[in-house]
């Protein structure tokens, strides 16, 4: 082998110079990157598909024989599923068409969170394009922090804006307060659809604005040129060339939205209680009920319903995605204009107007929160519900949910969820932003917990690990802390990936290659060239990891029961119940806390793609 | 050519004849397409060889290939007689160059070029600073080390690349069009240094590029590539003077290319001896109403050698623009001025000869009708088929 190339520690060359420890650490390295992969699948199965299998084994399986009974029994019934169920029932289309057409119609509760996620889709587009509008085409101060302001709605616990919503709409409210101080009568807006689809409209508007921003963002001025060019009028170029390219993120934002309002539990809760609510609410009562088999059938409706919206989209985004960037993205005019014509006071006034408005969706429940957790019964200004949250703290009997252990639980949970969500999000994204056969059913099986009912998750986890499982004659449980942890992680980490795998997907290839040829092995790469270029990315993702965590409300709820590992929401849900005062301190607490760890975490960060 | 139904060859230990690189019946395919199929290639040890092409010739697959960042679908690939199969490309001890540099942009340019030597020690004595800084030296941009590569122009940047790929002293560089994203003075220069490297290192190459003219300038031998098969491997002036195919004859610079057929005695001039090939070794080719003579040198083609040229047979052969003169009637044919370009040196003027088109050089610009012939030597037979 005197001039043939040797080969870097070519097997079959033994290779005295290298010592045990080395060639061990070696193998572990070139090993990591499976390990860690198969450490996010153990973790997966373990607290989310395991789980959620056993409830989902128990709507089939009653009394020891499987059967398809109970959901026979949940789509024949017109409670949960209105006109609808006679047609399951076997009656024909045509008289279920006429009387679904009919003024009297019934919806049942699962057309009812149909329409109202339709509802909410719909306030979310009308209220997030013009946003989107204004961000990516206007020029003024403040419009870059703008723009990072409209991820605040996402992180916030759903719980808190649901107080705000009380403390805005509900009887005694600020909006009630201000009516009254013009001398008009109160409007009972609590326990309407209208403040179910506001509060929807509060948490999505911004997400369809993001995404739709940043289409925009990417159009070429020179396409829109060019067409103009050709002979194509503004309103032309804007619909034959903007437009197209615009849309689809649209779409995404409108298909992401009625996904997320159809699975919504705590706003509807809050806000519209039994009378108002939706399958994700029954399910829950069903399940408090202990029901479990209606309650697990119940929620497999759902999950279907959900995944058929969003495998249609994922079918429409693989047809329509929009790869290239602009070169040169379209100038951004000032808000002002320096020259005034019909045409720009008329789309300065429409923006005026929808200021106002956003004013009002986007901050009125937290100024109101802010506000009522001040106030007195009397009108006037108090500390006494802070007060009372540090005498609840002294002197709270061992039952009662007390404020202290409520921050510290969630501090500690949100923490160990997010070190568990960011390994597992960073495998994610790496796995499936690489082309191989198969990639589609990874990222479907990796991005399920996207979808799927918080409190399915919630009891399974219940019934399954924190009750105990046998497994080969041992006794396995876990504490509800545990799965607890364990729940936020599923539920971050797709943030994580979504952080992530824009960035790598971006990435040239031939960085990782040049490391590889280099010698550095998989896990190299991704270790020294990988994760340092997507860093902000991934700081991102933590960001969100331990804000989600934060606000995690379904599946806390289920598995904090009786246990004192309440977090911050679970207390907010306990006050609510009897005096909003103390509800809205604690939302307040919530707000400070999550807010300030959400900017600390991604202030360490810079900018990066991708959610 | 090996095809994948051959049993593999019978596993051989690294021997001093063994070529450095060998790809025997190597193919890739992807789902339904085919990228490179059955190559069959021999690098020997120090050469530098360039695979060239036009895109889509399969060129950067095979050098991937080698690489080992795709395994190929068929065929062996052995480094000096040890087969790579399998081999991840952490381990194959090459160096590879990208054509858009891929520079660890969070590293300066030092931390670049010792990302490698984390995972071997430097070749020779020297510390892992000693052999940045000699590397860096030895592209010409000392003391750049702290330096952050998006402060470097794109030549610097290039020549950063190949000082990392060089540092763990691989035993082969791969090179991917690493210089296309470069004007072409910068390119010109940049070559000349990087074939000055190799031969000071003495480092066994594989170049990629879809330049026929840089092909020809740098290499020790060249395979000329096409819908992801060699047609042609041989050094530079082979290539150029004795291409093996019509497709090769054209790729690698400007060609007349005819096809014809062998004339028979009846259509040989007054005076010629009877039987197709004259006293000279020349024979006629009826090229449609025209007839022109062809020299066939034995030496120098295989094609010819091996079949004998009779009347009647097919008969592909090509002449160079500079070997077409104007004005020449003899062995000659008439054709109208089409087109010239100015190319400073010379002027390509395009003819048309009876819906022909034809290629010569000439001092001046050429108007009108003209004339052009070619000695029967100058005309080099590619393919004498029945």
């Amino acid at each position: 082998m005197s001039d043939g190339p040797r080969l870097r520690d070519g097997s079959d060359a033994p290779d005295h110079r290298r010592d045990r420890p080395a060639r061990l650490r070696e193998l572990l390295e070139r090993r990591a990157l499976t390990g860690l992969a198969a450490a996010t699948v153990a973790i997966l199965v373990v607290v989310f598909y395991y789980p959620v299998g056993t409830v989902l084994v128990e709507s089939v399986v009653v009394d020891g024989a499987a059967t398809l009974g109970v959901f026979a029994a949940v789509l024949r019934d017109p409670f949960y599923f209105g006109e609808l169920a006679r047609l399951f029932a076997g009656e024909h289309p045509i008289a279920v068409a006429r009387a679904l057409l009919s003024p009297d119609r019934r919806l049942g509760i699962v057309g009812f969170t149909a329409y109202q996620a339709v509802l909410s889709t719909l306030a979310s587009v009308a209220l997030g394009l013009p946003a989107a509008y204004l961000l990516a085409r206007f020029e003024f101060p403040g419009r870059r922090t703008l723009r990072s302001l409209t991820i605040v709605p996402f992180v916030l616990p759903s719980i808190m804006v649901a107080v705000g919503y009380v403390a805005t709409f509900g009887r005694n409210g600020t909006l009630n307060a201000l009516l009254g101080a013009v001398g008009l009568g109160p409007v009972e807006l609590m326990f309407t659809l209208e403040a179910i689809v506001i509060a929807h409209a509060f948490y999505n508007a911004p997400l369809v604005a993001r995404v739709t921003t940043a289409a925009w963002e990417s159009v070429d001025a020179g396409a829109v040129e060019t067409a103009r060019s050709l002979g194509a009028g503004p309103v032309r170029a804007f619909l034959h060339v903007v437009a197209p390219q615009v849309y689809p993120a649209v779409l995404m934002g409108a298909a992401l939205t009625f996904v997320f309002t159809f699975g919504t539990f705590p706003i509807v809760l809050a806000l519209g209680g039994f009378e108002l609510a939706t399958v994700e609410v029954f399910v829950y009562r069903l399940a408090r009920d202990l029901n479990y088999a209606e309650a697990a059938a119940l929620a497999v409706v759902e999950l279907a319903i959900s995944l058929s919206v969003l495998g249609a989209y994922l079918r429409y985004e693989a047809r329509h995605t929009v790869t290239s960037r602009g070169v040169r993205p379209l100038p951004r005019r000032p808000v002002l204009p320096s020259a005034p014509t019909a045409r720009e006071l008329l789309s300065r006034l429409g923006l005026g107007v929808y200021a106002v408005v956003a004013a009002l969706v986007f901050l009125a429940p937290i100024a109101s929160m802010v506000l009522a957790s001040v106030t007195g019964g009397d009108g006037g200004l108090t500390l006494e519900h802070y007060r009372f949250l540090a005498e609840r703290q002294r002197t709270g009997a061992a039952f009662q949910v007390r404020p202290w252990p409520a921050v510290r639980n969630s501090l500690v949970f949100a923490a160990a969820s997010a070190l568990v969500a960011l390994p597992m999000g960073v495998v994610v994204a790496v796995i499936t932003t690489r082309e191989y056969r198969g990639r589609k059913l990874v990222d479907a099986v990796a991005m399920a917990p996207f979808a799927v009912s918080g409190i399915l998750v919630g009891l399974g986890l219940l019934r399954g690990l924190v009750f105990g499982v046998e497994v080969a004659g041992w006794r396995i449980a876990v504490a509800g802390s545990a799965a607890i942890v364990a729940a936020h992680a599923v539920a971050g980490y797709p943030f994580v990936v979504r952080t992530v795998a824009p960035g790598l997907e971006s990435l040239d290839r031939s960085l990782v290659e040049s490391a590889r040829a280099l010698g550095a092995s998989r896990a190299r790469v991704l270790r020294d060239v990988e994760l340092p270029l997507v860093w902000p990315g991934v700081v991102a993702g933590a960001a969100f990891a331990v804000a989600i965590s934060m606000g995690e409300f379904t599946a806390t709820v289920v598995l904090a029961t009786g246990a004192d590992a309440y977090t911050m929401p679970i207390a907010i849900e306990r006050f609510i119940g009897r005096r909003l005062g103390p509800a809205t301190a604690m939302g307040v607490v919530l707000l400070v806390v999550t807010g300030v760890s959400f900017v600390v975490i991604e202030r360490l960060g810079g900018e990066y793609d991708g959610i | 050519m090996g095809s994948e139904g051959d049993p593999p060859a019978a596993p051989r230990d690294a021997d001093a004849d063994a070529p450095a690189v060998e790809l025997a019946g190597v193919s890739k395919r992807y789902d339904g397409t085919v990228a490179v199929e059955g190559v069959d290639l021999r690098i020997r040890e120090g050469e530098f060889f360039t695979l060239v092409g036009p895109s889509g010739c399969g060129k950067t697959t095979t050098l991937r290939l080698i690489a080992g960042f795709e395994e190929p679908t068929a065929g062996r690939i052995r480094f000096g007689g040890r087969d790579v199969s399998g081999v991840p490309p952490e381990e194959r001890n090459v160096g590879v160059v990208f054509q858009n540099y891929a520079l660890f942009p969070h590293m300066t340019v030092g931390e670049n070029v010792g990302y490698g030597l984390r995972f071997s020690e430097p070749p020779g004595d020297a510390s892992r600073a000693e052999r940045v800084r000699e590397l860096l030296e030895l592209v010409d941009l000392p003391g750049t080390a702290d330096r952050d590569p998006e402060s470097l122009s794109g030549g610097q940047r290039q020549r950063v690349a190949m000082a990392r790929a060089l540092a763990p002293g691989p035993d082969l560089l791969l090179l991917d069009e690493p210089m296309s994203a470069l004007d072409a003075r910068l390119r010109e220069r940049l070559r000349l240094q990087v074939r000055a490297i190799q031969r000071e290192l003495g480092i066994t190459t594989v170049y990629v590029t879809h330049d026929q003219e840089e092909a020809l300038s740098i290499s020790d031998r060249v395979a000329v590539m096409r819908g992801g098969t060699p047609e042609q491997v041989a050094p530079p002036r082979s290539v150029y003077r004795r291409p093996a195919s019509r497709f090769v004859a054209e790729f690698v610079g400007d060609n007349n290319v005819f096809e014809g057929v062998v004339a028979g005695p009846d259509d040989a001039r007054p005076g010629a001896a009877a039987g197709t090939g004259s006293s000279d070794g020349t024979v006629p080719v009826d090229i449609g109403g025209e007839t022109l003579r062809v020299r066939i040198d034995e030496s120098e083609s295989e094609a010819a050698a091996a079949a004998s040229p009779s009347p009647g047979d097919r008969l592909t052969f090509c002449v160079r623009p500079q070997h077409l003169r104007v004005g020449r009637a003899e062995n000659g044919l008439r054709a109208d001025v089409e087109s010239a370009e100015f190319l400073g040196e010379t002027t390509r003027v395009h003819l048309d000869c009876d819906g022909r088109d034809l290629a010569v050089r000439a001092e001046d610009p050429l108007e009108g009708t003209v004339v052009v012939g070619f000695d029967p030597a100058d005309a080099h037979v590619i393919d004498v088929g029945d």
